[in-house]
């Protein structure tokens, strides 16, 4: 019983370390993507000064960088449904000390998903000509619709199994942490003492949110594909879109909530909780996901090819042989085949082999938005030339903004609220028969010992 | 101001009228050699079919043939107002080249013809204007398949259905920051 006790204030003292220590590399981290975001905000500037005409976006190739970004990003949303929703509802124990994680990973990127849209219109002030002239019958309309319930749903199945970890940081942190902290907690844990009665309220409010999310993260995404499908262009004319998508969208999830844990899990030395099993797991699911994903490309391309309908010639050549193949055949072969040898291989099943997989997949799947978006209107609609796109500084300053930002604000989350969900975690560490594994126990003491305080 | 005051002034101004409507005419004879002359009907119907004719000819009476006429219609749609190309026509050897329009909208139609003219340098224009009538709006095509039940309601329906879930779920973060107000027996299971 001591050691259970002992055990779970070790779990509370992790959870608790980012927001009582701040060092100076997290400044230093702070202040460079700030710099990055300020350097962005300045390319948007001349943007807005200049139209749209200093991006690489002409009439015929009119989605670029910024729409590929934005598809990327409502991807990778899709961690926090995987982990913690499927999970959640398959009754996964496993899951606990990383759905925090993914949890705030899908409300930042569905943050900057978003914003990546308004970037692409060029006139941020026409924003509200979508709901004043926006037609029902568009699937514009109804992504807006369904990314604004996804993030308002996304938002509340964050906070809601936060509210007993706010509680705990309300009670420990009291008197000792600045006052702004001390009323963000006070207001965000919203009166929580863990009474039974608030107990089996809390069950009821997570048990309908990772019910209701699921159907909302696939409905995103399938909206999302058929912003292409619907359209008249050759590349994009698939019923498989909206599948497609979803599976890549939860495939990217996965491998940037393997990325995050691991900095997250070095950072603040959660190697008792996130363990190698949690990276290995994942790495299982990621390879299953890269397994759908072949069997997909397989079936879209196969089919299209066989048919080899007008401007199919043109597509598949620009993909396989000319303009695109190098992108095209790193998505194939690093992005679906390499995630699976490495999930496979014992000696890649590991913390390490598990990262690289995972990085592997995100540039992979980047850059499968990017040939989707480019290649699909690339082919002639009548008899011209082929445009051709090339991003300039200016759209790669943003997507380097965009970036900084998604990484800022996880940062920043880190630092405000508990990154564990620690009750989660306590319940199940209770609920083993055996204690889990032990790597090494947490030292948060000497998190950063080079800073000062917060 | 006395009568020979008054009849001056009369002279001058005629006298300069004259000569305003005189280099007028002649700025216009000095501009293009060829005459446009369009007739259409005062009032059409929207969505019927209609000609927009334009016949143009040379100073002596002759059919200029084989000139491309632009035609455009200036008009204001979801806020955006402009000039939209609705065709083009190639004058014939009488001189006429006549595009088939059918009205979208019932409303005012200001159309303006574009055409270069042989040994012209400058772009010339001719304007011609009518009245389509009805409440036809023929953008909004109907639905090739419709099935009864599956539109717009529908999607309301389920967008509404999955908001009012999300708030019963804030109603029960209501009841849980109810649950917890002093007065009730405290439990330190959150206090670790």
């Amino acid at each position: 019983m001591a050691a259970l006790s002992e055990w779970q204030r070790r779990l509370e003292e992790t959870a608790l370390a980012p927001v009582r220590r701040t060092g100076l590399r997290y400044w230093a981290l702070v202040a460079f993507l700030l710099a990055v975001i300020g350097w962005g905000a300045y390319a948007y500037f001349i943007q807005l000064r200049d139209g749209l005409v200093v991006t690489g976006m002409r009439d015929r190739i009119s989605w670029g960088l910024y729409i590929a970004t934005f598809v990327f990003f409502i991807g990778i949303s899709h961690a926090g449904t995987l982990i913690s929703a499927i999970l959640r509802v398959s009754g996964a124990r496993w899951r606990t000390p990383v759905t925090r994680m993914a949890e705030f990973i899908t409300v930042v990127a569905l943050v900057c998903g978003a914003s990546f849209v308004i970037i692409d219109m060029g006139r941020p002030d026409r924003l509200l000509f979508v709901f004043v002239y926006g037609r029902w019958q568009s699937p514009i309309i109804w992504d807006v619709l369904a990314i604004t319930t996804y993030l308002t749903a996304s938002i509340t199945y964050l906070f809601v199994p936060m509210i007993p970890d706010l509680a705990m940081f309300r009670d420990r942190l009291a008197g000792r942490t600045s006052r702004w902290r001390g009323w963000l907690y006070r207001v965000v844990a919203i009166g929580w003492q863990g009474k039974p009665s608030q107990r089996r309220l809390l069950a009821s409010a997570i048990g309908v949110l990772m019910i209701l999310i699921i159907p909302i993260a696939v409905s995103v995404h399938t909206v999302v594909s058929w912003v292409f499908a619907m359209t008249l262009r050759v590349p994009w004319n698939s019923a498989l879109f909206g599948a497609f998508f979803v599976a890549g969208a939860i495939f990217s999830g996965i491998a940037i909530l393997i990325i995050v844990m691991a900095i997250l899990r070095r950072v603040y030395h959660l190697g008792e909780y996130v363990t190698e099993k949690h990276f290995v797991y994942l790495g299982y699911l990621m390879a299953a996901f890269a397994a759908i994903m072949i069997y997909a490309n397989i079936s879209e391309l196969l089919t299209h090819g066989y048919k080899l309908e007008e401007g199919v010639e043109f597509h598949f050549r620009q993909l396989f042989l000319a303009e695109f193949a190098p992108l095209f055949w790193f998505y194939l072969l690093g992005g679906l085949v390499a995630p699976i040898v490495i999930a496979l291989l014992p000696a890649t099943r590991n913390v390490r082999g598990m990262v690289v997989a995972a990085i592997l997949v995100t540039f992979a799947m980047w850059i499968e938005r990017f040939v989707i978006v480019v290649t699909g209107l690339r082919v002639p609609l009548m008899p011209y030339e082929p445009a051709d796109y090339f991003p300039t500084w200016i759209e790669w300053s943003l997507l380097a903004a965009g970036l900084a930002l998604f990484a800022l604000l996880i940062t920043i989350f880190s630092k405000v609220f508990p990154i564990i969900a620690v009750w989660e975690v306590a319940e199940e560490h209770e609920s083993m028969p055996v204690v889990p594994e032990t790597v090494e126990p947490a030292a948060p003491e000497i998190l950063e010992p080079s800073g000062g305080t917060s | 101001m006395n009568l020979t005051t008054r009849r001056a002034t009369r002279a001058a101004i005629g006298f300069l009228g004259a000569w305003a409507m005189a280099a007028a005419l002649a700025v216009s004879a000095f501009a293009s050699h060829v005459t446009p002359t369009t007739t259409v009907p005062d009032t059409v119907t929207a969505g019927e079919e209609m000609s927009i004719p334009v016949i143009l000819r040379a100073a002596d009476g002759a059919a200029v043939a084989g000139t491309t006429v632009t035609f455009y219609l200036h008009a204001s749609f979801a806020g955006v107002t402009g000039e939209a190309e609705i065709g083009r026509a190639v004058t014939d050897d009488t001189g006429l080249a006549a595009l088939t329009y059918k009205p979208r909208l019932a409303g005012h139609h200001e159309i303006r013809m574009e055409y270069l003219a042989p040994g012209d340098d400058e772009i010339q224009v001719a304007t011609t204007a009518f009245e389509a009538t009805g409440d036809v709006q023929l953008y909004r095509t109907e639905p090739s398949v419709s099935v009864p039940g599956l539109d717009v309601g529908l999607l309301m329906a389920v967008v509404s259905t999955v908001w009012m879930i999300l708030f019963g779920v804030a109603l029960l973060l209501v009841a849980i920051a109810r649950a917890g107000k002093p007065g009730d027996a405290l439990s330190l299971e959150s206090r670790g």
